[in-house]
């Protein structure tokens, strides 16, 4: 059995210098991704300090700013949580293909970026919808956007001493559907093979894919054909998103699979946002 | 470090003070120190769901937990479903329905059924799919489950 320190924080606070002073500090908020990354060896942790009933970070509200999702709210409460079905519903699509549901009453969507798979179902949503990662600190708080938070597969934007508060889906929301598809190899609990989100905001669409580089990624030069050169076949717009992506092989697809699936999700959510 | 700690929780309807290992999880510790071993162990990383209890009432991966983190909550097992001797509906209707052939994966798959009806009595096919979809059934009784599922909630 693995042997470390377990300390319940109640106080973001206390969390902060928790983090901040211990060595190999890791945060427990749905445990999910941490317990069988410690078990596989992936994460070696002398202190566990609990944080899912930190009251900051249990905070899922809607302002004038936009929707917050506290890093302790399960992806269950944020997929049911009426502002996110009705404004952003593509998110809710992406926290509802993480896992299984019983998986989901404890994984969060902070814990899902945090741990910075590349194949994150909640990453890709979040870019689309240029959702803002707010970062506290003993030393203070700060802000970046997700696509600066993905740092390669595994790695994130936070420094010692930092975690993940909230994230934050800013206002205006997009005008227009939005899709999240997802090829796996089976109907729930895997990971995705590769993941689609499509958002449409107004005339223009917004695309990031997951599983095909060493951090999510935006599909530009689709964008770029749609958005700016008014292409209105999809199937063409759809290929070029070989220039955004750079896959690997391995247990889950071959590197051909996921440009070839990738294409296909591609040029089917195009046809779903913007119409046949 | 510590090794130890004292926790205070309901397992089945009775309040309980027990110490548990850090570093030991939920499954482990209901099977090894609660001595109830309906719950079983399967992948042990939250793929199959032989291992679901109920946690304040939601149907979570005893694998995926530690111990310590029951401190405060209430607990339910499969040994805690039936009331008075008498089986809950979800139990009689699994064995109506023969849906099961090892029965290893039953405990997880009626205690994530009976979660889904407390929440949504009366489930449609598409409620019962993902209500269940972290649970594994290498026999294959899917098609009895799910019937069973939906009896048991006419049955209300």
């Amino acid at each position: 059995m693995l042997s470390y320190d377990y300390v319940k924080c109640n106080d973001l606070r206390l969390a902060c210098q928790e983090l901040e002073e211990g060595e190999q500090v890791y945060l427990l908020a749905g445990g999910t991704d941490l317990i069988v990354g410690m078990r596989g060896g992936k994460f070696s942790a002398k202190t566990l300090v609990d944080i899912k009933d930190v009251p900051e970070l249990k905070v899922l509200e809607e302002d004038d700013r936009g929707i917050t999702v506290g890093a302790a709210v399960t992806l269950n409460e944020a997929v049911v949580f009426a502002p996110i079905r009705d404004n952003v519903p593509i998110l809710a699509e992406g926290c509802h293909s993480v896992g299984s549901y019983s998986i989901r009453n404890r994984a969060t969507m902070a814990g899902n970026i945090c741990n910075a798979s590349p194949a994150a179902d909640t990453a890709a949503p979040l870019y689309c919808l240029d959702a803002l990662v707010n970062i506290k600190s003993s030393e203070g708080s700060r802000s970046m956007p997700i696509k600066d938070f993905f740092a390669g597969p595994g790695k994130t934007a936070l420094n010692k001493g930092e975690l993940v508060q909230s994230i934050l889906i800013p206002r205006p929301y997009p005008e227009g559907k939005g899709v999240y598809l997802k090829a796996s190899r089976t109907g729930s609990v895997d990971l995705a093979t590769v993941g689609v989100a499509v958002q449409r905001w107004g005339e223009e669409v917004k695309i990031a894919i997951g599983a095909v580089a060493a951090t999510p990624v935006r599909a530009f030069s689709v964008e770029k054909a749609i958005n700016e050169k008014g292409e209105k076949n999809y199937a063409d717009a759809a290929r070029l998103v070989h220039d955004d992506i750079s896959p690997i092989t391995d247990l889950r697809g071959s590197r051909e699979y996921r440009y070839h699936m990738v294409e296909v999700l591609v040029r089917r959510g195009l046809e779903q946002t913007l119409g046949v | 470090m510590t090794e130890k700690l004292v926790i205070n929780f309901t397992v089945n309807g009775e309040k309980e003070e027990k110490e548990v290992i850090i570093g030991q999880t939920l499954l482990k510790f209901i099977r090894d120190e609660l001595h109830l071993t309906g719950t079983k162990e399967g992948c042990e990383i939250g793929e199959c769901g032989a291992c679901v209890v109920l946690l304040d009432g939601k149907p979570v991966n005893s694998c995926l937990i530690l111990g310590v983190e029951l401190d405060g909550k209430d607990l339910i097992t499969i040994e805690g479903l039936s009331k008075n001797g008498e089986l809950d509906r979800v139990q009689k209707a699994f064995i109506d329905h023969a849906a099961f052939q090892c029965g290893y994966c039953t405990p997880g798959m009626i205690l994530a059924a009976r979660a889904l009806l407390d929440r949504k009595p009366n489930p449609t096919d598409e409620d019962i799919n993902e209500a269940l979809s972290g649970n594994l059934c290498r026999c294959g009784a899917y098609q009895e489950i799910r019937e069973a599922v939906k009896a048991s909630a006419e049955k209300k």
